[in-house]
């Protein structure tokens, strides 16, 4: 399966004679450079930017040479490679590919090209089809998660909770989005015990909550 | 309160069946328990949305630097290796494949290297957003349709360096007859000035690696000959000499 990845490594624009063995030579180096998945599963979840750029940086180029097979834009290259790391961390969030058997870069491109296929409606689902048994075993694809999704009670208490202070964001961002519990928050923040956590992450819920109160009656 | 510790459990999905039946039987029967519930979903919704964002931005950093400065300087270190061992490489494969006759094609993949645009520097900025500026965009991000059509909408489409991208641009897309019809006249024009200066070696060059392309391999050496005849110091004049003898 693996030879049908050479543009992730982005060497897709190889224009020699001796492309085969240029490739398959070629596909020794991110294996020599491969760092340990499980630790980049971890950096990617705590959204460490030097993580996310190294992937997106590395996988950018050989994304865009392949969607151009398909005739898409560049443009629209960039922003279906965009969403699919935005898929990608959401689903080392959700634990999905705590376990991922194959490469990083390999299920990037697992996501991306299940964009193109079902975005731009190409037609050969041939060249697919290995990599959507990768996705669809592991993928959550409920991930659209822009504003305009939001209700209006959603729209208001997202204005205020940008009003809070960086301490009550971290605590629930840690919490609620990252999916750590408070004991793991409690070494990430360096607080002193539990309790004062948990009342520090009560005290930020309420202090959202007065804000709410004041615009929106509901609360 | 203490039953809403219950819905913080229930998302990082830590409640025992015994607790799971409380929280069902809460959720149902107790209003305020409810409300609580359905403003941390939301709450959790909020947040993600917002992480989403911020991930969303950031990544239009990346993008941003990528379109900032060239390509070739924001490569990572391992690039460098691969780049030159694909050079390497493919030096080696073309000694050998030159002895068995490289076919033109081979030999224009091997002279032939997008021209830079060296007029119209589109760094983020001082950003003008003319036609020209955004066709120049265009032709850097590879987009040769839409640059062609841009360079076709400026008020000085006639340029030679206008042109000359144009020219670049449709060699690109592979459209070679369109090339040359562009590229000759301002490789034979004379007496180009201001930013059209320079501009007829490169187009010189560019139409002898166009020829090369459409498998007229006399008219690319009578071209390259030109070249070498010039003075020192004209663009590309070494390589013409170099692809002259690969010719021959």
């Amino acid at each position: 399966m693996y030879h049908k990845f050479v543009p992730v490594i982005g060497y897709g624009n190889i224009r020699s004679g001796s492309e085969l063995i240029l490739k398959i030579f070629l596909l020794t180096l991110p294996i020599m450079n491969n760092q340990d998945p499980k630790k980049t599963i971890e950096l990617l979840k705590q959204g460490d930017k030097k993580t996310l750029e190294k992937i997106y940086m590395e996988n950018r180029e050989g994304f865009i040479n392949f969607s151009k097979k398909y005739n898409i834009e560049e443009y629209d290259a960039v922003d279906i490679y965009q969403d699919s790391i935005l898929v990608l961390r959401e689903n080392a969030i959700n634990g999905k590919i705590d376990d991922l058997q194959s490469n990083l870069s390999t299920y990037l491109f697992a996501i991306g090209k299940y964009k193109i296929f079902h975005n731009f409606r190409v037609q050969s689902k041939f060249d697919f089809e290995s990599d959507f048994d990768l996705v669809e075993e592991n993928l959550d694809f409920d991930v659209n998660l822009y504003e305009s999704n939001l209700t209006k009670e959603q729209r208001f208490l997202k204005k205020y909770y940008h009003e809070l202070g960086d301490r009550c964001k971290s605590v629930l961002d840690l919490f609620y989005y990252q999916g750590y519990n408070l004991d793991e928050i409690k070494d990430i923040l360096n607080y002193s015990n539990k309790k004062v956590l948990k009342s520090q992450k009560s005290r930020c819920i309420k202090q959202l909550k007065n804000l709410l109160n004041k615009h929106y009656e509901k609360f | 309160m203490k039953n809403f510790d219950l819905i913080d459990r229930y998302f990082d999905s830590s409640l025992t069946p015994k607790e799971q039946l409380l929280f069902n039987d809460l959720l149902q029967n107790d209003l305020d328990f409810k409300n609580e519930f359905v403003f941390r979903k939301d709450l959790k919704k909020v947040i993600a949305v917002n992480q989403q964002e911020v991930l969303k931005s950031t990544l239009g950093q990346f993008e941003e630097k990528i379109q900032q400065s060239s390509k070739f300087m924001i490569l990572p270190k391992k690039w460098f290796v691969a780049a030159s061992i694909i050079l390497v490489a493919s030096l080696g494969a073309y000694s050998i494949k030159s002895i068995y006759y490289p076919s033109n094609q081979a030999v224009f993949e091997t002279f032939y290297q997008p021209c830079r645009n060296t007029i119209q520097p589109t760094v983020r900025g001082d950003n003008p957003n003319t036609i020209e500026y955004r066709a120049f965009v265009a032709y850097e991000a590879h987009n040769y349709h839409k640059a062609i059509n841009l360079f076709n909408s400026v008020k000085n489409a006639d340029e030679a360096y206008i042109n000359f991208y144009k020219g670049l641009s449709y060699l690109e897309l592979d459209k070679i007859k369109e090339a040359i019809e562009i590229l000759l006249p301002i490789a034979k024009a004379n007496g180009l000035e201001g930013k059209s200066a320079n501009f007829n070696d490169k187009a010189a060059w560019y139409l002898a690696l166009a020829y090369l392309k459409n498998n007229d391999k006399e008219k690319s050496k009578s071209e390259l000959s030109l070249i070498t005849q010039k003075p020192k110091g004209t663009y590309k004049k070494e390589e013409a000499q170099e692809l002259l003898g690969h010719l021959k």
